[in-house]
């Protein structure tokens, strides 16, 4: 679980999401493209139900709209995809995240951050890093690594008759 | 007995990817989330080679370098900073700064590991 | 991640070696004259001695000295390869191997022993044989001579920079020699030690590029002096003075004046005041470095030496060369599409020709990385004959498939896996001659190593014809164990899936070779980590088999693309059998049927567009792609058959590692992804899908 900042200020890039807004630390983001042609995986979670081909490369596309309980309108002129690399389990790996609008790669400044509060808010704490406040806006900045930790550690259906792994006696 | 390396950069996943790397190519590596942090970590302990990101909370890369050349244990340490390709001018200030050599954004395992040997050997 | 540490590289180039000095010196015994396998013999020798000696394995390195020494008389003709000889050979290559694992060993008396013997053979010659001695003319690669010169910025070295490092580099490009110029050090009171005030001439011969010596230099060359000239080494430009005015070290005036007297000019020249002792030695150290060389090349197109049959490559390379080769096929299948489109009969004939350049070379690259995993089911020979005799087993090894080809990562990370299931299926599964007599089976028990390519997959397995599991113990054991709620029914190959549970073991005692904590459960889990299955089934009396799965990550196969609903599926061609048009009165039969009828066969199917929820209409006449997987057939219903597509095969990532029904991704000539399908794991859910129906009525 990686602790929030503790008094630095962030670079970030804003994004849109249903009309909210949300950020990704800068160092994860490698580029943003615009809607490519995205090929359905059948029978796939649908938080990763899809995948582009990033010059040459096979990435998975993943819609955070769905870990906010949003809908998923169809795309429009603004909408972006933003190819990040972050660890999962320890290794690099690429993946594409939706977003509805990008806005801009910004600062926030340390004083304008402050901690993910544990009850009351709308989304779920556990995928946001800490509030950034600009202006009269609040901007949600999203823990990319639990995020993509947690969709990855999937416990393995557990097979005909045997418990899943945590539940047996050691 | 193994070379020390000193990893400085505010992203997790960088300084993650530079452990996994540098260790698995036999080096002891410790790590700094800022630029503050990396000069309590380089006073306390003087490792061989320091990496660090230019852009950082707190203190910033060029800071650190510039910090790093003021102590007299760390005369002669290779100091590699972390850039984006296009950036000369950036090079040659943290050149002035002090620093040994640099790696280009975004890297791969591979190329960490020749700048490193290249800089202090295995 | 790949090794990186040379002591580690050495062990493994090592083992290699070891192996193919066993395999050559047991060939030996069969064919005594052939001279490869002495000379495969000797040189593995030679490069374990000579490497082993660099990496500080010195211990090897000397005792290895002398087996080399022997074997180079064998290949001089000077004695002959007799049975005594390669059991001595055979016995000193496992001290070999002793002394790596265990460089530290200080007991000699084994070693000293088998030297021993050595020596009374050596001495004692049979009947020399003559081998025809090979020549080959080492052609050497284009090399240049350079003259290197360069100083660094006062402040260089406190600023991190270490001319030692530097140097080194420069020796790792070629033939270097070396002269550090001290003339700009200041005297020592006013020196600071920080500051850098030593220059340094270099002569280097290098096959590579100017290129590569500027490189070196890259983070100090805006503030340094460098400068580098190829020197003229194919004229007789040896002479210290004509050396010396080339460098513009002296005029040619001064040396003129120098040689009409009779003493040795460089001495003269510095005398005279026009010279520094130290541009001498540099000037004298560069004269000799290309002496030295000049003798080398002509040695070296005289020698009759051995020409390498191989180069070691850095496995990073045949990466990117695999994804260029794959990058290049996607393309080609591109200008294929165009060129059938175009009109242009050039255009079409040069697409043609393309196609055939491009598979070819994609077949030769993919075998650059592959190996034979009859590599690996050699090591096991002898395993096999040495567990058979410490337990008093009569054991036959039998290997099919010796030449199917897989990655050598995957075959060095199978290793470990299969001895441990081989030693199991010793261990446990064999019974010993009586005991097999008694069963009425042949006192020689037999394990069979089979490999075969299937599709995007490789099968391995391993079958003994021992005693077979005993499900009724296993089960009983696996309730007892709380790894399976007591009375569940399951299949065969379910139940023997808890064999794989850490901590399960229905061994009354564990013997010496297995539960040495490499357990099944590691087992299940390197072969999980090469994305791979491992299943098992048995029959009580006859015997065993593991089966694993593996799928050929590295790789570009022939394809089927199909359509299903609004996405595209590619399916390994060669698990396809045929492709038949879906009757409109057979689609609707087979509605709520557990099969197809396909000209009167049977087949079991799956309806694809129900299995990825397509919601485009779907294509009247629909498709059926029978494909089969081992022994069993399942047709494939689909919308639309597109045609054959050269597959380079992309992983998923691990965000999609839990859906099976996909074994890897690729890229369309339009862009597109398209997915591939897991044959295997399609086949099982047709079988599951039929006996459901069948069940129900």
């Amino acid at each position: 679980m990686s602790p929030w900042n503790g008094g630095r200020s962030l670079e970030v890039l804003t994004l849109g999401l249903e009309g909210e807004i949300f950020a990704l630390e800068a160092t994860y983001v490698r580029e943003i493209l615009d809607l490519t042609p995205i090929t359905e995986v059948p029978n796939s979670e649908p938080f990763v139900n899809g995948l582009i081909n990033v010059r040459g490369k096979v990435v998975p596309l993943a819609d955070l709209r769905l870990k906010f309980g949003m809908e998923q309108k169809p795309p429009t002129i603004d909408t972006r995809i933003i190819v990040i690399e972050v660890a999962i389990d320890g290794n690099p790996a690429i993946v594409g995240i939706h977003a509805d609008k990008v806005y801009e790669i910004t600062q926030v400044a340390a004083s304008a951050l402050e901690e993910t509060p544990r009850i009351g808010m709308r989304w779920r704490p556990d995928y946001i890093r800490c509030i950034g406040k600009r202006g009269a806006d609040f901007i949600v900045v999203l823990d990319v690594e639990r995020i993509f930790s947690m969709a990855s550690s999937r416990e393995e259906p557990p097979s005909a008759g045997y418990p899943s792994p945590q539940l047996s006696a050691a | 007995m193994a070379k020390t390396i000193l990893s400085v950069d505010d992203s997790a996943s960088v300084r993650q990817m530079v452990k996994l790397t540098l260790s698995g190519a036999g080096y002891t590596v410790v790590q700094a989330g800022d630029g503050a942090e990396g000069l309590a970590k380089a006073r306390d302990t003087t490792v061989d080679l320091v990496v660090t990101d230019l852009n950082m909370p707190v203190m910033n890369g060029l800071n650190l370098i510039r910090e790093l050349r003021k102590l007299p244990s760390y005369k002669g340490v290779p100091i590699i900073f972390l850039t984006t390709e296009s950036d000369a001018a950036m090079k040659q200030e943290a050149k002035v700064a002090g620093a040994t050599g640099w790696i280009t954004k975004p890297f791969q395992q591979e190329q960490l590991v020749a700048v490193v040997r290249k800089v202090i050997g295995a | 991640m790949t090794a990186l540490d040379p002591a580690e590289t050495y062990r493994q180039e090592a083992q290699e070696l070891l192996e193919q000095l066993e395999q050559a010196l047991l060939d030996l015994e069969h064919a005594p004259d052939d001279t490869d396998l002495i000379d495969s013999a000797f040189r593995a020798l030679h490069t374990i001695k000579g490497s082993g000696a660099m990496f500080g394995f010195d211990a090897v390195a000397a005792f290895t000295h002398h087996v080399e020494t022997a074997f180079d008389l064998v290949r001089k003709g000077k004695i002959a390869p007799s049975r005594e000889l390669i059991a001595v050979a055979l016995a000193a290559k496992d001290r070999m191997r002793l002394l790596i694992e265990q460089p530290d060993t200080v007991d000699t008396t084994p070693g000293d022993a088998i030297l021993r013997d050595l020596e009374a053979i050596v001495a004692a010659p049979e009947a020399p044989i003559v081998p025809e001695a090979p020549s080959s003319a080492q052609a050497k690669p284009s090399a240049t001579t350079w003259r290197v010169r360069f100083s660094l910025a006062k402040d260089a070295m406190a600023m991190g920079t270490n001319p030692l490092l530097l140097l080194d580099e420069l020796r790792t490009l070629g033939v270097a020699t070396i002269v550090a110029r001290t003339d700009g050090v200041p005297p020592l009171e006013v020196m600071m030690p920080t500051d850098c005030h030593l220059a340094w001439d270099v002569v280097l011969t290098t096959g590579q590029p100017r290129s590569a010596i500027e490189d070196v230099f890259m983070f100090v060359i805006d503030d340094m002096e460098l400068s580098i000239d190829p020197i003229d080494t194919t004229s007789d430009a040896t002479r210290i003075g004509e050396i010396l005015v080339d460098r513009g070290d002296v005029r040619q005036e001064a040396v003129d004046a120098a040689i009409s007297s009779q003493v040795a000019l460089g001495t003269l020249l510095v005398k005279s005041g026009h010279l520094t002792e130290d541009k001498l030695a540099a000037g004298l150290a560069e004269q000799q470095h290309i002496r030295v060389e000049a003798s080398a090349a002509k040695g070296a197109a005289k020698a009759a030496g051995q020409g390498a049959d191989s180069i070691r490559v850095p496995a990073e390379r045949l990466d990117e060369l695999m994804e260029r080769v794959g990058e290049l096929v996607i393309a080609q299948s591109r200008l294929t599409q165009v060129a059938a489109a175009s009109g242009d009969m050039d255009v079409k004939s040069i697409a043609e020709e393309i196609e055939r350049l491009a598979l070819a070379l994609r077949d030769t690259t993919m075998g650059v990385r592959t190996v034979p995993i009859g590599s690996l089911f050699g090591r096991f020979r002898r395993l096999v004959h040495d567990l058979a005799h410490e337990l008093g087993k009569q054991i036959e090894l039998v290997t099919i498939g010796e030449e199917t080809e897989l990655d050598k990562t995957v075959i060095e990370r199978l290793n470990d896996p299969l001895i441990h299931l081989i030693r199991n299926a010793i261990d446990h599964g064999l019974e010993t001659p009586e005991g097999r007599e008694a069963a009425g089976k042949s006192p020689r028990g037999r394990i069979t190593l089979s490999a075969r390519h299937a599709g995007a997959e490789v099968l391995v397995s391993i079958v003994d014809d021992g005693r077979g599991l005993d499900r009724n113990r296993i089960q009983a054991r696996a309730e007892e164990q709380g790894l399976l709620a007591p009375g569940v029914k399951l299949s065969d190959g379910e139940l023997f899936q808890v064999l794989f549970q850490p901590g399960f073991s229905t061994a009354r005692e564990v013997t010496s070779l297995s539960g040495r904590g490499v357990g099944m459960d590691v087992v299940k889990r390197t072969i999980e980590g090469l994305r791979g299955k491992i299943d098992i089934a048995s029959t009580p009396g006859s015997g065993t088999e593991m089966a694993l799965r593996l799928p050929l990550t590295l790789a570009i196969i022939d394809g089927l693309l199909v359509r299903v609903g609004t996405g595209r599926y590619v399916l390994p061609l060669s698990a396809v059998e045929e492709c038949v048009e879906l009757s409109v009165e057979e689609d609707a039969r087979s509605r709520g049927r557990s099969f197809l009828n396909i000209r009167d066969d049977l087949v079991p199917f799956l309806r694809l567009r129900e299995l990825f929820q397509a919601s485009a209409p779907a294509d009247r006449y629909q498709k059926v792609v029978i494909v089969s997987s081992g022994d069993l057939r399942v047709g494939l219903v689909v919308d639309q058959v597109i045609g054959n597509h050269q597959t380079v095969i992309k992983s998923l990532s691990k965000l999609h590692s839990g859906v099976e029904t996909f074994s890897g991704a690729t890229i369309l000539g339009d862009g597109a992804v398209a997915l591939i399908l897991d044959i295997a794991h399609l086949v099982e859910l047709g079988m599951a899908h039929e006996s459901r129906l069948k069940a129900a009525g």
